[in-house]
C-alpha cells in the first residue's frame, strides 16, 4: 500500500504524456532529407508525395523568379550532387538572408506537377556558427 | 591585456585541478589546512577567469582579428557594446563566460559558508572545482580555445549576425547563464550531502535561496529571450520550439519541479531520492542547454557540417556526471528512504507530487521532440523532425492541468483534506471560472484551449486573491493594524509562501497572454506612399495604417564607420479617425555581413500589440513601394507584464528574511544563507 498511490499517479501521468506524445509525433512528423534522397524515395514509393518533408539544398544561381506580390519560384540543387535539381514554388515572403545562392531548408510537399510546394523557407543561419578559416582569408 | 588573458587561461587549469584534489583529499582526511587551501583556489580561479574574460573583451574592442573567435563575431564598425558582448556571441567565449560566472558564484558560496555548514564545504568546493577543471580542459584541448590564432590577420572581421545586433543581446544571454550557473551551487551541496551522508533536509535549507536565485534568472532569461525573438525575428511570435529555445526550457522545467518538491521534503520528509534526481538532472540540463545545442550536434548531418569534437566531449562529461550521481544515490539509498507516505490523494503533498510528475513529463516530451531527429537518424538512418504541433499537442493540455493545480495546491490541506475543506475553499473560485467561461461563450468565443485558459485563470486568481484577503483580514483582526500594514506584515512573516502566490499570479497573467494568440489577426499589403492598410483587431476596433514615406540613412556607429544602412518607413496609425501612433519600421543592410534584417514597428496598448513588419523593401532604391504585414496581437503585452510580476514575486520569496541580520552576514548584495528557514 505504501507506494501504490505514488505509482498509480506516476503511471497515469506517464500514460497521458505518452499518449499525447504519440499522437503529436504522428501528426507533425516531418522527414528531413536531401534532394537526392527525396528523388529516390519518390521513385520507389509514389505515395511518399503526400508526406511532409524538410529538404535542404542550395538555390540555383539565377533561378529565382519573382512575380508581383509575395510569390516566388526558384530551383534548388542537392548540396553534394548539383545534378539533382527540382523546382520550388513558395507563396510567402522569403527570409532576410535569402538570395539566389543561399543554402535553404524547405518544408512542404512534392506536388504531382513535379514542383515542390513549400510552406516554409528557412535560410541557414551560418553566422550562429563560426566562420571557416578559408572564408576569413578573402 | 589579451596576452595576459591567454596566460591566465593556461594557469587556471592547474590551479583548478589542484584545488579539486586538495578539497577532496581534505574532505576525506579531515585536514582543515587542505580544505582552506582549496577554498582559496576558488577565489584565485575567479580572479584568473576575470583576466581571461577581460583578455577576450580587449581583443574584441581592440579589433584583434588575428584571433579566429574575434574575426568570426565582430567587425570594425560594430558598436562598442556589441563588441563587449562578443564575449558570449559564440561558443568559445560563452564557455569562458559560463566558467567565469560559475566561478563567481562558487566564490560567493564559499565565502558565505566560511564559518557555517563546514561539514559540507570540502566536497562543495571540490565538486565546483572539478566542474571548472573540466570546462577549462575543454577550453584548452577540445578545439575551442578563444585565443586560437588564424595565422594571418584579416582586414576586418566577418561581423556579428544581424539578429544578434539588438540590445537584448547584452541582456538575455547573461541572464540565462546566471540562472544556469547558479544552479551548480545546490548541485554541489547535493553531491556533498551524498558523500558526507548528511542526508536530512539541511542541504536543502542551505541552498534554497540559491535555487530561487537560479530560478529567478532562468525565468527572466527565458522571458527576455521571448521578448528578443518577438522584437527581432519579425514574425510576431515569441516561441518557435527551436532546439536552442527548448534547451533553455528544459532546466527551467526540472528546476520548477524541484522548487516545489523540496517543500514536500521539508514538511513531510518524503521524496529524498526524487529530489536528488531532480537536482542532478537540472544541473546536467544546464550544461546540455549551454553547450550541446550550440555545438551543432542536434542539427548535424543534413544541415551543418561542423566540428563535433566539443559535442562528444560534453556528451562524455554528462555521461560521467550522470553515472557518478546515480552511483552515489544508489549507495545512499538506505538513508534516503522517506519517513512518511502519502496518506490521501486529496492532500497538498499529492497535489505537489502531481505537479512534479507533470513538469517532468513536459520536460521529457520536450527533450524527446528536440532529440527525435537524432534518435531516428541513429536508429533508422532517417532524420525525422517534429514541429510546433507536436509540442502544442503535449504541452497545452498538460500546461492547463498545471495551471489549475496552482489554484488547488495552496489551499488544500497537508496529509488529508476533508470534503468540507474543499467545498469551503473552492466554491467561489469554481463559480468565477464558470462565470468567465459563460461570458466568453456568450460573446462568441469557441476556441477550446483559450476558453479553458481564461476560465482556469479566473479560478486560480480567485483562489490567490481570497488567500490574500483572508490572511490580511485575520492579521488585522489580531494585531489591530490597518489593512496595508497587515498585508505587509503578512508577507514579511512568510515571504516564501506569499511571494510564491505572487509568482503564481504572474504565471496566470502570462498564460492568458499565450491564449491571446488564438485571436491573432494578420493583414498584408503592398503599399505606395500615401496608401493605407487596415486591420480589424479581435476586440472589434479597426486600425488604419498609412504608409507616408521611406527614408534612407547610414548612421555612424559608436566605433566609427557605417555598420548598417537603414531604410526607414514612416507609418501613421489611426484608430477611430484619431492618430494614435507613428511607427518607424526598418529594413537594415549590413555591408560587412552582406545580410539584411528587419526592425518591426510596434504599438502597445494595455490589451494588445499592433505589430508591423516591413516585409519587402527595394533596397537598391528607385521604388518606394513597401510590402507590409500588419498584425493585431491580443494580450501579448500581458506576457511581458506577467513576467515582471513573476520576477517581483520571486524577489519577495528570495529577499533575506531578517534584514539587519543578513546585511551583517553577507554584506547586503549576496543572498544570505543565514536566513535559512524562512518558513
Amino acid at each position: 500500500m505504501k507506494n501504490t498511490r505514488f505509482l498509480v499517479g506516476l503511471a497515469g501521468v506517464a500514460a497521458m504524456v505518452s499518449y499525447l506524445m504519440w499522437t503529436g509525433v504522428s501528426d507533425s512528423m516531418v522527414y528531413y532529407m536531401t534532394p537526392a534522397e527525396l528523388a529516390e524515395r519518390i521513385e520507389a514509393d509514389p505515395s511518399f508525395r503526400d508526406v511532409g518533408v524538410k529538404v535542404s539544398g542550395r538555390v540555383v544561381e539565377g533561378s529565382w523568379e519573382r512575380s508581383p506580390g509575395p510569390a516566388h519560384a526558384f530551383r534548388v540543387a542537392d548540396l553534394d550532387d548539383p545534378s539533382v535539381v527540382f523546382s520550388v514554388r513558395y507563396d510567402d515572403v522569403v527570409p532576410d538572408t535569402f538570395n539566389d545562392q543561399a543554402e535553404v531548408v524547405l518544408e512542404g510537399r512534392f506536388g504531382l506537377d513535379e514542383v515542390f510546394e513549400a510552406h516554409t523557407v528557412l535560410t541557414k543561419c551560418g553566422s550562429r556558427y563560426e566562420a571557416a578559416k578559408e572564408d576569413l582569408a578573402t | 591585456m589579451t596576452a595576459v588573458g591567454e596566460v591566465a587561461l593556461w594557469i587556471a587549469l592547474p590551479v583548478a585541478l589542484w584545488g579539486a584534489v586538495l578539497a577532496f583529499a581534505g574532505g576525506r582526511s579531515g585536514r582543515f589546512d587542505f580544505v582552506l587551501s582549496a577554498e582559496r583556489t576558488v577565489y584565485a580561479l575567479t580572479f584568473l577567469l576575470l583576466l581571461v574574460s577581460a583578455g577576450i573583451v580587449a581583443a574584441f574592442v581592440g579589433d584583434r582579428y588575428e584571433f579566429w573567435y574575434v574575426a568570426s563575431y565582430s567587425n570594425r564598425e560594430l558598436d562598442t557594446y556589441f563588441k563587449v558582448a562578443g564575449l558570449w556571441a559564440g561558443q568559445r567565449g560563452s564557455l569562458v563566460f559560463w566558467t567565469l560566472l560559475l566561478s563567481v558564484f562558487s566564490s560567493v558560496a564559499v565565502f558565505q559558508n566560511r564559518r557555517r555548514n563546514r561539514e559540507f564545504m570540502p566536497y562543495v568546493a571540490g565538486t565546483l572545482l572539478a566542474v571548472q577543471s573540466f570546462l577549462l580542459m575543454a577550453l584548452l584541448f577540445a578545439d575551442v580555445n578563444p585565443f586560437e590564432r588564424l595565422g594571418f590577420t584579416p582586414a576586418n572581421g566577418r561581423g556579428l549576425n544581424p539578429q544578434l545586433q539588438n540590445y537584448w543581446m547584452t541582456i538575455h544571454p547573461p541572464t540565462l547563464y546566471l540562472g544556469f550557473t547558479a544552479f551548480a551551487i545546490p548541485f554541489a551541496f547535493a553531491v556533498s550531502a551524498l558523500l558526507t551522508g548528511r542526508l536530512d533536509s539541511r542541504w536543502i535549507a542551505v541552498t534554497r535561496r540559491w535555487v530561487l536565485l537560479s530560478w529567478f534568472f532562468l525565468t527572466n532569461g527565458i522571458v527576455f529571450g521571448m521578448r528578443w525573438a518577438y522584437e527581432e525575428l519579425g514574425w510576431g511570435g515569441y516561441w518557435f520550439w527551436d532546439p536552442v529555445e527548448n534547451a533553455s526550457l528544459l532546466p527551467w522545467l526540472t528546476a520548477t519541479a524541484f522548487v516545489h518538491s523540496i517543500q514536500i521534503q521539508e514538511n513531510r520528509a518524503m521524496l529524498k531520492v526524487w529530489n536528488m534526481g531532480l537536482v542532478a538532472a537540472t544541473f546536467l540540463l544546464t550544461i546540455f542547454a549551454t553547450f550541446l545545442t550550440r555545438s551543432g550536434l542536434i542539427e548535424s548531418v543534413h544541415s551543418f557540417a561542423e566540428n563535433l569534437t566539443i559535442a562528444y566531449v560534453f556528451l562524455g562529461f554528462l555521461g560521467v556526471v550522470a553515472a557518478v550521481c546515480a552511483a552515489l544515490i544508489v549507495y545512499r539509498l538506505p538513508q534516503l528512504r522517506g519517513e512518511n507516505h502519502l496518506q490521501s490523494f486529496l492532500s497538498r503533498e499529492s497535489a505537489f507530487l502531481f505537479n512534479n510528475l507533470l513538469f517532468v513529463g513536459i520536460a521529457f516530451a520536450v527533450a524527446w521532440g528536440t532529440l527525435y531527429p537524432l534518435f531516428t537518424e541513429g536508429f533508422f538512418g532517417q532524420k525525422i523532425n517534429v514541429g510546433p504541433p507536436y509540442y502544442n499537442r503535449v504541452n497545452v493540455p498538460v500546461g492547463l492541468i498545471l495551471l489549475g493545480l496552482m489554484g488547488v495546491g495552496p489551499v488544500i490541506a497537508w496529509r488529508r483534506a476533508s470534503r468540507r475543506n474543499l467545498a469551503k475553499n473552492f466554491a467561489w473560485p469554481v463559480a468565477a471560472a464558470a462565470a468567465v467561461a459563460a461570458a466568453l461563450v456568450a460573446t462568441g468565443v469557441r476556441h477550446w484551449a483559450a476558453l479553458a485558459t481564461f476560465s482556469i485563470s479566473a479560478f486560480v486568481m480567485t483562489v490567490i486573491a481570497t488567500e490574500f484577503v483572508k490572511g490580511t483580514a485575520a492579521r488585522s483582526r489580531i494585531s489591530g493594524e490597518g489593512r496595508g500594514r497587515s498585508l505587509l506584515g503578512l508577507v514579511r512573516r512568510n515571504r516564501r509562501r506569499w511571494g510564491g502566490y505572487v509568482v503564481h499570479a504572474g504565471v496566470v497573467v502570462i498564460f492568458t497572454g499565450f491564449a491571446g494568440s488564438a485571436f491573432d489577426v494578420a493583414v498584408a499589403g503592398d503599399l505606395a506612399p500615401g496608401e493605407s492598410l487596415s486591420v480589424r483587431s479581435a476586440f472589434g476596433h479597426e486600425y488604419v495604417l498609412t504608409y507616408e514615406s521611406l527614408s534612407h540613412s547610414r548612421p555612424r556607429s559608436s566605433a566609427g564607420g557605417e555598420n548598417d544602412w537603414r531604410w526607414t518607413a514612416l507609418v501613421t496609425v489611426r484608430r477611430g479617425g484619431e492618430r494614435v501612433a507613428v511607427m518607424r519600421p526598418e529594413r537594415r543592410f549590413y555591408p560587412v555581413m552582406d545580410e539584411s534584417s528587419t526592425e518591426v514597428g510596434l504599438h502597445s496598448t494595455v490589451l494588445e500589440d499592433l505589430y508591423l513588419i516591413p516585409r519587402d523593401v527595394d533596397l537598391d532604391g528607385g521604388e518606394d513601394r513597401v510590402s507590409f504585414e500588419a498584425k493585431a496581437l491580443p494580450l501579448v503585452p500581458w506576457i511581458w507584464f506577467g513576467g515582471m510580476v513573476v520576477a517581483a514575486g520571486t524577489l519577495v520569496a528570495l529577499w533575506p528574511a531578517g534584514r539587519v541580520k543578513s546585511r551583517a552576514a553577507a554584506g547586503g548584495a549576496a543572498p544570505s544563507l543565514a536566513a535559512g528557514r524562512a518558513a
